[in-house]
C-alpha cells in the first residue's frame, strides 16, 4: 500500500491497423513493472483516444502504430490534445517507425519513440524516469 | 472547493481528476466527496458480476446503448484485479464498450480495484458519487469477476445483476447451496451455447421457492454479444428499482447494504492504521520471534498482539459492544 501515485498509461491502437500483439506485449510488460495500464482495443479514433485520455486521467499516451501513418496520426493527436487542454500527458510512440522520422515526432512533442525490437526494459525505464521527474 | 463547483457543473476533466484523487487517498479527495454526497442517491446504480469471460462487459455495453438510446446520462466504472505480483494492473474492458462510447454524454471509468476485497475497489464508491455529481443518472459497475463471489458490489448499488453463462455449472452448485449470494437478478448469458436454457431453468425452479425480502429473483436468458434479451432485462431493473424505491422491504435492504458498506470500508481502514501502529510498537517483535521459535503458538501470538495493539480499556469496550 505505497503513498506514492500510481503511473497510469493508455496503450492506443489509432486508425485501420488490425495487429495488436505488439501492442498487447507493452501493456502487459508495464503492468508487470506496476504500472496501470487501460488498453484501448483496434481501430480508435484520435478523437477516442483523446477522450478516453480525459476519463481515465492518464498520465501517459503511447500509440502503437504500423501502418506507416504515424507522422499525420500523432499530428492530429497532439492538435487534439491542445484543443481539449490536456498538454500535462506524456506522449510516446511505438511499433513500426523509420529512425529518420523520430526527430520529427519528438518535435511534435513526442517524448519517447519504440520502434519494434526495442527492449521492453528500455520504455519501462523510460516511463518511470519520466514520470519521476513531474 | 472549485474541483466540485466543476463536477457538478458537468465538466468531465475535474471529475475525472477527482476519481484519481479518491483513488490515491488523498485528503482532499474526501472532501471533495462530503461536498458532493448531498447531490447523491437518486441515480440508479447497477451492479454487474459474474466469473472472468462471463459478458460483464458485453452486457454492459449493450445496456448502457441501450438506456443512452433513451436519452439517459449513463456512468461506468469497470474495476478488474491488481496482480498482487506486480501492483500493477490490466484494464481492458473498455475494448468491449465500443458501442457504449458511443452513446452521446456517457462517461467510462477503468478502475484496478487495488487489493480491496469483495470484487470493487476502495474507490469505486466515491468514483459512483462523483459520476453522479457530474450528471449520470443511471451507473453500471462491474466488479472484478476473479471468479468467487463478490458481494461487496451490493453494498454500493441499488440493483446488483448475476451473469453466468452454462460453462459456470460449479457456480450454480453453490448457488443452489446457499454457499454464494445471488444478487438481485440472475441472467443466464450466452443463450446461442448448448444447455443455456436447461441450466437458466435449473436456476429458476431453485429459487422459485424463495423470495428474498419481498423480491423474487428473476433468471433471465441473454445473449449480450448479439443484444438479445436487453430489453427484457431493462424493464426487471426498472421493476427491481421501484421496489428498492418504494417498497417497505427494498428501503431496509438499502439501509442495511449501506451499513456493510461502512463496515467493509472500516475494515479495511482500521486494519492498516493497527498494523502500522502494532508493528511500530516494542515488543512486536518479539512475539513474532517467540512465535518463529515455537514457543507460543500461533492462537497466543495472535492475542498479545491484539493486547499490544489495544489498551486494555479500549478492548474491554469493544468486547461489551459486540455482545450488545
Ligand atoms: N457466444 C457468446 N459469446 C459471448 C456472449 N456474450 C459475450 N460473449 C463473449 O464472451 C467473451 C467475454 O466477454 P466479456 O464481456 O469480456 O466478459 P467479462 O470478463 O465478464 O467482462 C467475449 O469474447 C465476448 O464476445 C454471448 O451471449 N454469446
Ligand atoms: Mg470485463
Amino acid at each position: 500500500m505505497g503513498t506514492q501515485k500510481k503511473i497510469k498509461v493508455l496503450i492506443a491502437k489509432p486508425g485501420l491497423d488490425g495487429h495488436d500483439r505488439g501492442a498487447k506485449v507493452v501493456s502487459l510488460a508495464l503492468k508487470d513493472a506496476g504500472m496501470e495500464v487501460i488498453y484501448s482495443g483496434l481501430h480508435r479514433t484520435i478523437d477516442q483516444i483523446v477522450n478516453i485520455a480525459i476519463q481515465e486521467d492518464v498520465d501517459v499516451i503511447g500509440l502503437s502504430i504500423m501502418t506507416g501513418a504515424h507522422i499525420p496520426i500523432t499530428q492530429r493527436l497532439f492538435q487534439k490534445i491542445r484543443e481539449k487542454g490536456i498538454g500535462n500527458k506524456t506522449v510516446f510512440v511505438g511499433g513500426v517507425i523509420p529512425s529518420r522520422d523520430i526527430p520529427k515526432l519528438k518535435e511534435m512533442g513526442v517524448s519517447g519513440v519504440f520502434p519494434g525490437g526495442t527492449p521492453l526494459a528500455e520504455t519501462i525505464k523510460f516511463l518511470q524516469s519520466t514520470m519521476l521527474k513531474r | 472547493m472549485e474541483l466540485v463547483k466543476k463536477v457538478l457543473q458537468g465538466d468531465e476533466g475535474s471529475a475525472a481528476r477527482l476519481i484519481s484523487m479518491i483513488e490515491e487517498g488523498l485528503d482532499e479527495g474526501y472532501e471533495a466527496v462530503s461536498l458532493i454526497f448531498p447531490y447523491t442517491g437518486k441515480a440508479h446504480v447497477i451492479g454487474v458480476t459474474g466469473g472472468p469471460g462471463a459478458g460483464k462487459s458485453t452486457l454492459i455495453n449493450r445496456l448502457a446503448a441501450s438506456y443512452g438510446r433513451q436519452g439517459e446520462k449513463v456512468g461506468v466504472i469497470a474495476v478488474d484485479p491488481t496482480s498482487a505480483k506486480s501492483d500493477g494492473a490490466f484494464l481492458g474492458d473498455r475494448v468491449r464498450m465500443k458501442d457504449a462510447e458511443r452513446v452521446k454524454g456517457i462517461f467510462i471509468r477503468s478502475m484496478a480495484h487495488r487489493g480491496f476485497p469483495g470484487g470493487i475497489a476502495k474507490a469505486t464508491l466515491g468514483a459512483a458519487y462523483v459520476l453522479e455529481g457530474l450528471g449520470k443518472k443511471v451507473i453500471f459497475v462491474e466488479s472484478v469477476g476473479a471468479g468467487q463471489t463478490e458481494m461487496q458490489v451490493s453494498t454500493i448499488c441499488d440493483s446488483v445483476i448475476t451473469v453466468l453463462t452454462p460453462d459456470y455449472g460449479d457456480e450454480i452448485q453453490l448457488m443452489k447451496a446457499g454457499l454464494i449470494e445471488i444478487g438481485d437478478i440472475v441472467v443466464m448469458n450466452k443463450m446461442d451455447r448448448t444447455g443455456a436454457a436447461e441450466a437458466a431453468e435449473d436456476i429458476a425452479l431453485h429459487l422459485a421457492g424463495r423470495k428474498d425480502n419481498d423480491w423474487q429473483i428473476p433468471v433471465l436468458t441473454i445473449q449480450a454479444n448479439k443484444g438479445e434479451g436487453i430489453e427484457k432485462l431493462i424493464a426487471t431493473l426498472d421493476l427491481h428499482r421501484r421496489h428498492m424505491r418504494d417498497d417497505a422491504q427494498g428501503k431496509f435492504v438499502r439501509k442495511e447494504r449501506m451499513k456493510r458498506l461502512v463496515l467493509a470500508l472500516f475494515k479495511e481502514e482500521a486494519w492498516g492504521t493497527l498494523l502500522n501502529e502494532v508493528r511500530a510498537k516494542e515488543g512486536f517483535a518479539g512475539i513474532m520471534g517467540k512465535l518463529q521459535n515455537r514457543e507460543i503458538d500461533p492462537y497466543r501470538a495472535v492475542r498479545m498482539i491484539l493486547k499490544l495493539a489495544l489498551p486494555k480499556k479500549e478492548r474491554k469496550t469493544a468486547r461489551r459492544s459486540k455482545r450488545a
